[in-house]
């Protein structure tokens, strides 16, 4: 099979996958219960308000039609106005969407950072007290409660050292380099915090495929030709061992854009989490199938990227 | 490494360059002299939540009103004691009995320079009849025909039947939009305001000149607000600032990142907050009351003796001393308030708490108690889970209750599940509370009226309608007071309603800032516009 | 709230299939009872589940309300008091029992839907490609908004919450059971087990499951954890269930009455809880794969 192909097959596959989550995210918000137009509106409003409201959303059409109107909008990249702001869902989403690019990023970054030396630590000490402790501290930082941890940390660096700030993704009127400044300054707890959670499962995965890898013919054979043991760890065998944690930062990259709520509310990090969740109490259908459709978007992308990555690094996986 | 990782430094790349899309460029020095009052602090106030709508016609939220309330000014306000004042309106009341009219004052200008005229009030309440938006607003317009600005400073409102909140009720509900601005838009229910087309336009003592959705929204002061003491606001900038959770909002005050917290302080934080230092404390009456409503078309709760058992089954001093910490006061279980003034009747005394009472009202209504006492009846009480302070009180219902033998399943959902519900009827049992009750015969009137927006008890009582209808269109305060005092007795004796308590409300800023005009409601308190444009740094 | 899931703790290990089922598992049970963080882990389990089954024996009810309010640890309360004067241990060791619950109600469905699509599917192969399709299509779904979301809409219930973390746990198990059935049809036994009956379900029960099972131990631990969290989660975000106790509702009330930074036991004690359930439920995965890794047996 050819590259072209495989890539455009991996295309119609993205394109599918977006297609479900958009379909999914459409009508869960219209089967289940709840009432836009009381979303909005004052609790002493008329039932003509209601009905204005009802046809100004075109929630009066049936659900077929609602459906493919949508649908044929969205091909058309019109995702419609928000029902509460009253602004275009675009917009809306630019709003949050770079800080959420900031934060996620900074927390893949710093989970690649520290999870690659301490799964190599882990691998190379396999069964050694170094190796329970690495895979503890992982496993404990994925099962910690994000908020309670974010205001312990908000409490300790916020109030008592007052060392960083509290709440907000940077200060005003501060300009060119100290802005930067200001902006780290506020990045550095949430993007711990989410590192936190998420370092465990890249450090364990980064552990057992380096521990395969290990165990495999050529470094049997590395060893043979008198290689030291550290070259061979983190040279060849790490090498093969990225595959995989190549692969789990691109599933992460969409859990990590969507499922940042809980350290968006806890830090005031004006994120895309908090945006969904603030949509999802104003039932504002066209922010939400916006959000959803991006955070699909990103999946998929990212999907794809780690695919033809590692379609290009290992020729293996073209035919699969 | 990074040859290893495209994806992550794609990603970092993104980020960089959505990042430097953001970077704010150094503004030009500032070159104007401010007056010698007008200082050049910023005063930061914490809010738990983005602004929805900057268009006050349709905006909802709390953010939304402290915002818009800057910039769009309403005829009139409220002072300490909840009685209305003016704001822009300097007069106001009725030319006949379908007539009513504002007069305003005369020195008042939008910040592009526009002045503020008796058209633009005409223009705000027209659009708002004929595009019917969302806000609060069109609620109060039920009675108006249309408003004519009679001269510059003078408008009148041709009203379809006699009614004698309605002048006031508009007064202090409506906000005041710039004719020419809003009226570009086309529909004012569709229109977003938000600055996209040249920024905002403000008659107020701020306008909003940037935001930052999700971290916070900066007004720079308007040199020319004539409302204010001095004629120009103090604070050189107000900044409102997101905390999406309260806990971590308590703590950027004490740490000094915000000056001030626009929302009340929940009631168990209200002493922890007045010992610490750095924090005062300010206290604002509440206008408004937290009630249960028992739903007439169950059959049961159609029985006036069910309703007054249930009504006897609620320990409501616990509810004030444990859940509220002592910060609410008895109504007399009566739908007028003290803050009512002539209206509130001390005669009417709040139902005691008596599971005894309870009992022989149940069997006086025909049920009879099983072996383990208790009556053959449940019924399903619906709050909302947001609101947390009612989230606590209905576990104490529900106990009291089981205590007389009576069954209360609590259901408590997200906001918007339970304002459908709500509106379909579908509850045996209501808890919630209003924000504002400031007129009792509006209040009455959409409480107790069949077919009332807010009538969840489902009433439809000849006599009471009676009442209520008269005193809606009476020109006689004496007569109204009268009125609603007889129709009081009726709610509270029938228990159309069961008003539980009316909550103080407390809020916090910094020992750093005074002169601060604490008014009635969570929607007034500390923030309403007059105090935010006294409010100063405390001399060093 | 909802980490993925440790990739690592759930790679299929080939090699105990093949051999006779009770064998390996004694052999396991030896390499296992040489693991303290094992046992330690299986231990706090034990007490976690014995606490939610004697938990009338350990605390009253939580009260409606008291008068001691916001009572540190001490005195007549252990672990202090709520906004409310409740007792914080009552509350903690009756929500313990609902967030045993909701661990093992959730798992116990994803796990039974999810293994029961895997089996079928590696057993029918027309039916394999499409459950493929749907499984990779699920898990591309952003899980916690949309159980944010459903969780909203659909009204707070605890029966709520466990079909909801349900609902979106049991791809996860599919993808990880598929694999290894896929490899087990595969094997000659089974195509034996063809030959001599038609039932196939007989067949599905007595080998294929069977053969499947240690994955399913642990899948079974690592969705139960991710229970506890989504539905902590979820209740902190005010979509909890408001009329029983659980883990996730101190945390919410606590937070609700702004109470977390001066009312430290009422964050700390619950936090304390998750972590030892989810914490011990992890480790006790890692501990028992590695004990059936037949290369740890001789060691």
């Amino acid at each position: 099979m050819s590259i072209a192909l495989f890539v455009l097959r991996r295309l119609g596959r993205g394109v599918f996958t977006i297609w479900f989550a958009v379909t999914v995210t459409f009508l869960l918000l219209r089967l289940l219960p709840g009432d836009p137009a009381l979303a909005v509106a004052s609790p002493n409003m008329t039932e003509e308000t209601r009905a204005a409201l009802l046809t100004q959303y075109g929630l009066d059409q049936p659900l077929i039609i609602q459906y493919f109107i949508y649908l044929g909008r969205l091909v058309t990249g019109d995702l419609g106005t928000s029902f509460t702001q009253s602004i275009p869902v675009v917009d809306v989403l630019l709003q949050r969407l770079p800080w959420t690019l900031v934060l996620t990023a900074s927390a893949l970054v710093l989970t690649v950072l520290l999870g690659i030396p301490l799964g190599v630590l882990a691998a190379s000490r396999r069964g050694k007290a170094m190796d329970r402790f690495v895979q503890i501290l992982g496993v404990t930082g994925q099962s910690l409660f994000v908020p309670s941890v974010g205001i312990a940390l908000l409490l300790l660096f916020g109030l008592w050292l007052r060392w960083l700030p509290i709440g907000g993704a940077y200060d005003d009127a501060v300009y060119g380099v100290a802005w930067y400044g200001s902006v780290l300054q506020h990045l550095l707890l949430p993007a711990l915090s989410l590192t936190l959670i998420q370092l465990g499962s890249y450090v364990l995965t980064v552990r057992a495929t380096l521990i395969d890898a290990l165990g495999d013919d050529y470094v049997t054979l590395a060893k043979a030709n008198g290689l030291s043991p550290r070259r061979i760890l983190w040279k060849h065998a790490l090498r093969n061992a990225l595959l995989p944690a190549t692969t789990l930062i691109g599933l992460q990259l969409g859990f990590l854009v969507g499922g940042a709520v809980l350290t968006e509310t806890v830090f005031a990090y004006p994120g895309i989490g908090r945006g969904i969740y603030e949509a999802v109490t104003q039932l504002d259908f066209p922010v939400l199938q916006g959000a959803f459709l991006l955070l699909a978007v990103t999946v998929v992308v990212a999907n794809m990227l780690t695919d033809i990555v590692y379609g290009f690094l290992d020729p293996r996986v073209k035919t699969a | 490494m990074r040859k290893r990782y495209p994806l992550l430094a794609g990603v970092a790349a993104i980020a960089v360059l959505a990042l430097s899309a953001c970077a704010p460029e150094a503004p030009p020095a500032a070159t104007s002299t401010s007056t010698a009052k007008a200082g050049t602090d910023t005063l930061n106030i914490a809010t738990t939540t983005d602004v929805v709508n900057y268009n006050p016609l349709v905006g909802n939220s709390r953010s939304d009103y402290w915002v818009s309330n800057l910039m769009y000014p309403h005829l009139l306000s409220m002072n300490e004691d909840g009685d209305r004042i003016p704001e822009v309106a300097t007069d106001w009341g009725y030319v006949d009995e379908t007539t009513g009219f504002y007069e305003i004052r005369d020195d008042m200008k939008w910040s592009d320079g526009e002045p503020l005229t008796a058209e633009d009030v005409a223009y705000t309440l027209n659009a708002t009849k004929k595009d019917k938006p969302a806000g609060t607003l069109y609620g109060q317009l039920a009675n108006m025909d249309s408003a004519e600005a009679v001269s510059k400073t003078r408008v009148e409102m041709k009203l379809s039947k006699p009614d004698a909140s309605i002048v006031e009720g508009i007064g202090f509900w409506g906000n005041i939009v710039p004719q020419h601005v809003f009226e570009k838009a086309g529909s004012v229910a569709e229109f977003a305001n938000d600055g996209s087309d040249g920024g905002w336009v403000s008659a107020g003592p701020f306008v909003l000149t940037k935001v930052q959705v999700g971290q916070s929204y900066t007004m720079d002061r308007v040199e020319d607000y004539p409302i204010v003491k001095g004629g120009t606001p103090i604070p050189a900038k107000v900044v409102y600032r997101v905390y999406p959770d309260v806990n971590a909002e308590i703590l950027a005050l004490q740490s000094g990142a915000v000056d001030a917290i626009a929302n009340a302080l929940p009631p168990a934080q209200v002493e922890q907050l007045k010992n610490t230092a750095g924090i005062k404390v300010e206290e604002s009456t509440g206008l408004g009351y937290a009630h249960m409503t028992y739903n007439m078309d169950n059959p049961d709760l159609a029985k006036v003796e069910v309703r007054q058992a249930l009504a006897h089954a609620a320990d409501y001093d616990a509810i004030r001393k444990v859940v509220l910490q002592g910060q609410a006061v008895s109504t007399g279980s009566s739908p007028l308030m003290e803050v009512h003034g002539d209206y509130y009747d001390k005669s009417i005394k709040e139902y005691d708490f008596d599971v005894d009472k309870s009992r022989s009202l149940m069997e006086k209504a025909g049920y009879t108690a099983d072996a383990n006492g208790n009556f053959p009846v449940s019924f399903r009480l619906i709050y909302s889970l947001q609101d947390s302070v009612t989230s606590q009180w209905v576990q104490l219902v529900k106990d009291s209750a089981a205590k007389a033998g009576i069954t209360i399943e609590l259901q408590g959902t997200e906001r918007n599940t339970y304002l459908a519900m709500t509106n379909a009827g579908d509850y045996d049992i209501y808890a919630g509370n209003f924000a504002i009750m400031e007129d009792p015969v509006t209040n009455m009137v959409l409480s107790y009226l069949p077919g009332g927006a807010i009538n969840y008890t489902h009433v439809d009582d000849p006599e009471l309608n009676d009442l209520i209808n008269t005193a809606s269109t009476s020109a006689d305060e004496k007569e109204r007071v009268k009125l609603m005092r007889e129709a009081a007795q009726i709610v509270h004796e029938k228990v159309y309603d069961n008003i539980m308590y009316s909550q103080q409300l407390y809020f916090a800023h910094s020992d750093k800032w005074t002169g601060f005009v604490s008014k009635p409601s969570e929607l007034l308190s500390i923030v309403n516009p007059v105090s935010l444009a006294s409010a100063s740094k405390t001399a060093k | 709230m909802t980490a993925p899931i440790p990739e690592a703790a759930l790679e299929p290990i080939p090699e105990p299939i093949a051999t006779g089922g009770s064998r390996a598992s004694r052999a396991t049970w030896r390499a296992f009872r040489k693991q303290p963080l094992g046992l330690l882990s299986l231990a706090i389990l034990g007490i976690l589940i014995l606490i939610s089954i004697a938990a009338p024996l350990l605390a009253p009810y939580p009260a409606s309300y008291g008068t001691d309010v916001l009572k540190p640890p001490g005195g007549g309360y252990p672990l202090g008091t709520d906004a409310l004067g409740r007792d914080l241990w009552g509350e903690i060791v009756w929500g313990t029992q609902q967030s045993v619950l909701v661990a093992v109600a959730a798992s116990a469905i994803a796990i039974a839907f999810g293994t029961l699509v895997a089996v079928l599917g590696a057993y029918i192969p027309k039916l394999d490609a499409v459950i493929g399709v749907v499984v990779d299509l699920t898990l591309s779904l952003p899980v916690l908004p949309l159980m944010i979301l459903v969780a909203a809409l659909v009204g707070p219930s605890t029966s709520t919450i466990i079909l909801v973390v349900a609902a979106f746990s049991w791809p996860e198990v599919t993808r990880i059971v598929r694999s290894q059935a896929l490899a087990v049809v595969k094997l000659p036994y089974i195509d034996a087990a063809r030959l001599m009956t038609r039932n196939h379900l007989w067949i599905i029960g007595r080998h294929v499951v069977p053969a499947v099972a240690p994955v399913i131990v642990v899948s079974v631990v690592v969705t139960a954890s991710r229970a506890v969290l989504s539905a902590a989660g979820l209740a902190f975000l005010g979509l909890g269930d408001p009329t029983t106790w659980s883990w996730g509702r101190i945390l919410y009330e606590a937070q609700a009455s702004g109470a977390m930074v001066s009312a430290w036991w009422l964050t700390l004690f619950p936090s304390l809880a998750i972590l030892a359930l989810v914490l011990s439920a992890t480790l006790l995965s890692i501990a028992y794969n590695d004990a059936r890794n037949p290369r740890n047996h001789d060691r």
